[in-house]
């Protein structure tokens, strides 16, 4: 479970997240909804321990984001944002080298990586090296790398960035079954019908601030509108960023 | 709350597997190999290619036997056949003076011209000194030389002989004249004569050095930026001082595998290059001395490659560094090019130059002191140790996301 308590962070002079509180609970997809540049990518890097607050902090499972982001990355799974992959080493390599770096190795290490091959359906490209690959196989690749020492909490940020429909589709398919499995969901994206489609609870971030939160039910009553998008373009006050 | 999975990692296995990483990731890198390739082959055929062409050019032109005769054009020619006859002897071809001799000479043409004036008879038939005017260009240097030096030796040959019979037509013994003759004796090693190749030799070696680590550095710093992987992997529980670190290692790997394949390839170029005037006794014993005592400046080399690529954005914007990061530690090398000075404590300090210093003394056999060569290392090691805690420090900052 994440806990985000009034989030602050600026740059120079340029207010990126200000007093961002939600909730992201175990066993339900959360998803930070906005326009590009509101604010969802540098209040992830708050979760995820790369970037300090300037003020507020968040927990993970109990752990503060801030003293004890030593005891927060072990129990995350993060997918950066336009993640990158290592071209000269195997997909299997890429996602090893993590589970090392998380303490895993072995026959643990193995069989869980070739779980996740079957999960994520790598198996035809898991053990090439990743030059070459698309941008869907790049994405499962980053992907179990995130997933590969079975995280409590998953940090998606804009996973679907460059996936054709059906990388997107089993994309859904993964993270359904992560909510599923009982792990806390939570990821960004711009594009509002990805997260009416999967999402439990939905915050919607523009400028920096929270706009509005709640189940896709709320949302409605809130807004007084009749669709999710309407609800989306009320809240934050123009049609910006809308595909 | 949920179960908490604690995976722990160790720093040191921490530190293994990011090194481990990166050294397979770099040896399938093309442009690693094709470094080190051509640190083992160029290096040795570049310093053994100047020797072997500079000698056989030598040879050619000073070998009284097969050299063919050296054309000096002579202006004024017929008011001395004596002295003609004589350089004839000393394989100088005479030939016409062209129009211009200062132009020809300028554009290369001719080396030197001789020009004997008139007066040349004259004073020659009274007795006194004749005057015989060479024309040349004393800012043509090395081998160019050698035809100058030829016809002064020629000259100064005839001129002895012309006194020594004078002398003897007046009934004086010509060792009058000569109150001391010059004997030398040449106590060098054979080892101490190479000094051009000792010259370009700890350039080209500490360039190596440098160029080994580089494109590691790059890759696992800017590169990983660049790509997009590094920001996933400061999500892991692994501290970023031990990241970095791992990678300068993996860096500092790099550059010592291809110091030490130099020296190899020298060594066995040495062996059995055909040529005659370098003897430097390169062993198995001396590269390994070499290799330890010069391996903390391939910490420097790394701390420095490192340092520059963790705070450049790019790979485009380290490489544009990096250029200029290579020229540093070849600045005290021009400085022992111009002064060639000797190991003290006062230059034995300084990264670069004192690992020259050391490359340049031990394969001359003359080794230096053992306190001197402590104070190179653990000085380099300071000034890697430096580097190494400023690029941690740059590595801390949110900035190195972009």
């Amino acid at each position: 479970m994440i806990l985000a308590k009034h989030l602050s962070k600026s740059f120079s002079n340029i207010k990126a997240v200000s007093d961002v509180s939600f909730t992201a609970e175990d066993g339900k997809i959360t998803g930070l909804l906005g326009p590009n540049g509101a604010g969802k990518s540098t209040t992830l890097r708050m979760l995820y321990t790369v970037f300090k607050p300037d003020a507020g902090t968040a927990t993970v499972d109990g752990y503060d984001i801030q003293k004890q982001a030593m005891q927060v990355k072990p129990n995350i799974g993060v997918l950066t944002h336009g993640a990158g992959i290592y071209e000269r080493l195997s997909a299997r390599e890429n996602v090893q080298y993590f589970g090392k770096l998380h303490g895993l190795k072995g026959k643990a290490l193995d069989s869980r990586i070739d779980e996740l091959a079957d999960l994520l359906e790598m198996e035809d490209f898991i053990e090439r090296r990743a030059k070459g690959f698309s941008q869907g196989q790049r994405t499962k690749v980053a992907l179990a790398r995130a997933l590969v020492h079975s995280p409590k909490n998953v940090l998606l940020d804009e996973p679907t960035n460059g996936l054709d429909i059906m990388a997107t589709r089993g994309l859904r398919k993964v993270i359904l079954r992560l909510k599923e499995a009982g792990h806390c969901v939570v990821f960004s994206s711009h594009i509002m019908q990805e997260v009416a489609a999967l999402c439990d609870d939905i915050v919607i971030i523009a400028a920096g601030q929270i706009a509005a939160q709640g189940t896709p039910d709320t949302l409605l009553e809130i807004t007084e509108a009749n669709t999710l998008e309407d609800a989306f373009v009320k809240s934050i006050g123009s049609e910006e960023g809308l595909i | 709350m949920g179960t908490i999975t604690n995976n722990s990692i160790g720093r040191l296995s921490g530190l293994w597997t990011v090194f481990t990483k990166e050294v397979v990731d770099n040896l399938r890198d093309r442009r690693t190999l094709i470094t080190m390739t051509v640190s083992v082959i160029i290096a040795p055929l570049f310093i053994i290619g100047i020797q072997w062409f500079s000698e056989s050019k030598v040879k050619e032109e000073t070998d009284p036997v097969t050299s063919p005769p050296f054309e000096l054009p002579v202006i004024g020619a017929e008011h001395a056949p004596n002295l003609m006859n004589w350089l004839r002897q000393s394989n100088i071809r005479i030939v016409d003076a062209p129009d211009s001799p200062e132009s020809s000479i300028k554009r290369g043409e001719r080396r030197v011209v001789m020009i004997i004036k008139k007066n040349y008879v004259e004073r020659f038939e009274k007795g006194k000194s004749a005057p015989v005017l060479l024309m040349h260009d004393s800012s043509i240097q090395g081998l160019e030389q050698l035809g100058m030096q030829k016809v002064r030796r020629s000259l100064a040959g005839y001129s002895n002989q012309v006194a020594a019979m004078r002398l003897q037509v007046r009934g004086i013994n010509p060792e009058l004249v000569r109150p001391i003759t010059v004997n030398t004796s040449d106590i060098s090693t054979p080892e101490s004569r190479n000094g051009q190749i000792l010259g370009i030799l700890p350039y080209l070696i500490i360039m190596f050095i440098m160029a080994g680590g580089m494109y590691l550095a790059i890759d696992t710093t800017a590169g990983e930026r660049e790509k997009g992987s590094l920001e996933s992997l400061l999500t892991l529980p692994i501290d970023r001082k031990y990241l970095l670190l791992a990678k300068l290692l993996a860096a500092a790997f790099f550059s010592a595998l291809t110091f030490l394949f130099v020296l190899i390839g020298l060594t066995v170029s040495m062996k059995y290059a055909p040529v005659d005037s370098i003897e430097l006794v390169i062993d198995p014993a001396r590269i390994i001395y070499l290799f330890l005592t010069c391996l903390p400046f391939v910490f420097v080399a790394s701390g420095l490659l490192i340092l520059v690529a963790s705070f450049t954005k790019s790979y485009k914007e380290a490489q544009s560094y990096l250029g200029f990061i290579m020229m540093l530690p070849s600045m005290p090398l021009i400085f022992l090019a111009f002064l060639s000075p000797e190991a003290s404590a006062s230059n034995m300090w300084v990264p670069s130059l004192s690992q020259a210093l050391i490359i340049i003394e031990t394969l001359k056999g003359e080794p230096i002191a053992n306190h001197l060569v402590a104070l190179s290392m653990i000085s380099s090691l300071a000034v890697a140790a430096t580097l190494s805690f400023i690029a941690m420090k740059f590595y801390q900052r949110e900035g190195i996301l972009g």
